[in-house]
């Protein structure tokens, strides 16, 4: 049955196992990401499509960790060479393509303490793929978060024949099902995404993790406090690589 | 104390509850607003920035989502060369005198409705766009957060034919640490709507015409067909 109702029960149950099977990954991946904060490293998230939601959820606003840089898509025209239409097809096939990721990483600085997480519901494509391999070899710690029930049942189109969580240090399984859409229809066609909404508890869950991990050794953690001046200049501190 | 993750996934789970209990007739009769719009021949034109991107990303060409609707987002102008990166990034807010440019690379149609997302309502682009959609005689519903909507002392909800609230704070933090509240969770409940508008706009299109045009996740093998196939048939350009 397909209802509102019947998404808000079961959304909810897919929220809860989340907790119950990730929270030891969520727990691993803070760790790695206070101990970059403390070194001055930054948080460089990366998700193609809607996966891109995850970092906005969580920056440049009040309580948001200040150190987390998007890597935006959209940089690859902006400053990559790319052109609009190569950027924009209809069915996301731009994201599918290997041998992109060098080119995004010449457009930001990076330092050695900076942390990868890489995002992709299904992890099979080129881009994500090669995002979280290229910054594992320039030793980076990698973070992926997938739906390991989506991308267990689907072949990688990356080149390697690999998939996004063979490149991790740390894997968060979203906990999504195969294809992203929730509710049966009794066809082939399920309705009512619901990566994004997993995504968003993984994120603000990590958060959460970071700062009170900091705050337990004493450190101030890098917020955002809504605070023009205060905000400003923490800001300033990591000018050109958020 | 309870973990921080534990607390956090507590308070989603409680305000999806509330969330439901306070608006679901309006959800429903929302999704009815846009089925009728979308059988109709019109696309719904959805608009948000920033954080109420997510909204509009979570009905716009979206795995398991309704097809006939279609984004305004100042980056396609940005992208294209016909506006500043900058002001795209958000300052456009504050410049209602873009709204054709941002508008111009769109085929919009007077069949079409509109969905703005504001959460605090007073943004003058997104007042101008409410005043040019009403003054056009079309549909307009308004997603915003009332806690600050009422805050930023909006209007956009003047304009509105339905309008639907994220019902989280403002500021919206969610869990202490050290007396300080972080963890938002606003845009989550809002993603959890904008699926309930989905799971709705399925049933009406079941009910009223036996099929529904669902999009298939592009990462699974043969979508691209099933989903190249629904674009053509609802609109191609008005709608990518």
């Amino acid at each position: 049955m397909v209802n509102a109702k019947v998404f808000k029960d079961e959304v909810k149950k897919l929220i809860e196992k989340i907790y119950e099977t990730q929270a030891a990954n969520i727990d691993a991946t803070a760790e790695i990401m206070t101990n970059a904060i403390k070194k001055g490293g930054v948080i460089h998230i990366y998700g193609s499509g809607h996966s891109v939601g995850l970092g906005i959820d969580i920056t440049d606003r009040p309580g948001c960790l200040v150190p987390i840089h998007i890597m935006e898509m959209t940089d690859f025209v902006y400053y990559g060479g790319v052109s609009v239409e190569e950027f924009t097809d209809k069915v996301n096939i731009f994201e599918r393509r290997p041998g992109m990721a060098e080119k995004l990483f010449n457009l930001y600085k990076l330092n050695e303490n900076d942390v990868f997480v890489v995002i992709s519901n299904s992890g099979i494509n080129g881009i994500v793929i090669d995002v979280a391999d290229l910054a594992r070899q320039r030793g980076h710690k990698v973070i992926t978060i997938t739906s390991m029930t989506h991308t267990l049942a689907e072949g990688s189109r990356h080149p390697s024949g690999k998939k996004l969580y063979e490149f991790a240090d740390v894997v968060i399984d979203n906990c999504g099902p195969h294809g992203d859409a929730l509710l049966e229809t009794g066809s082939v066609e399920k309705v009512t995404a619901v990566s994004s909404i997993a995504n968003n508890v993984i994120a603000h869950s990590l958060a959460l993790k970071i700062i009170e991990n900091l705050t337990n050794e004493g450190i101030v953690p890098p917020v955002l406090s809504g605070d023009a001046e205060k905000d400003a200049a923490l800001k300033k501190y990591y000018e050109g690589r958020i | 104390m309870a973990d921080v993750k534990r607390q956090y996934v507590d308070l989603v789970l409680q305000k999806i509850d509330e969330n439901y209990e306070m608006q679901h007739e309006k959800i429903t009769k929302v999704a009815h607003m846009f089925g009728e719009c979308m059988r109709n021949g019109g696309v719904v034109q959805l608009f948000g920035h920033k954080l109420a991107e997510e909204f509009v990303n979570e009905l716009n060409f979206r795995a398991g989502g309704i097809v006939p609707f279609h984004a305004i987002k100042a980056k396609d102008s940005a992208l294209r060369g016909l506006l500043d990166k900058s002001l795209a990034q958000g300052e456009f807010l504050n410049h209602p005198e873009v709204l054709d440019t941002i508008l111009s690379p769109y085929v919009l149609d007077d069949r079409d409705m509109y969905c703005l997302i504001s959460l605090n309502g007073n943004e003058p682009f997104a007042l101008e766009l409410a005043k040019r959609v009403k003054e056009n005689g079309q549909k307009l519903v308004v997603v915003t957060n009332m806690a600050t909507y009422k805050n930023s002392n909006g209007t956009l909800l003047d304009y509105a034919d339905e309008y639907l609230d994220f019902g989280s704070g403002d500021p919206d933090q969610a869990v202490e640490i050290n007396g300080t509240y972080y963890g938002q969770w606003g845009t989550t409940i809002g993603a959890v709507v904008a699926q309930q508008i989905t799971a709705e706009l399925y049933n009406y299109f079941m009910e009223k015409e036996g099929a529904a045009p669902v999009l298939l996740s592009a990462n699974l093998n043969g979508s691209d067909k099933h989903n190249n196939d629904l674009v053509v048939k609802y609109g191609g350009k008005r709608i990518r």
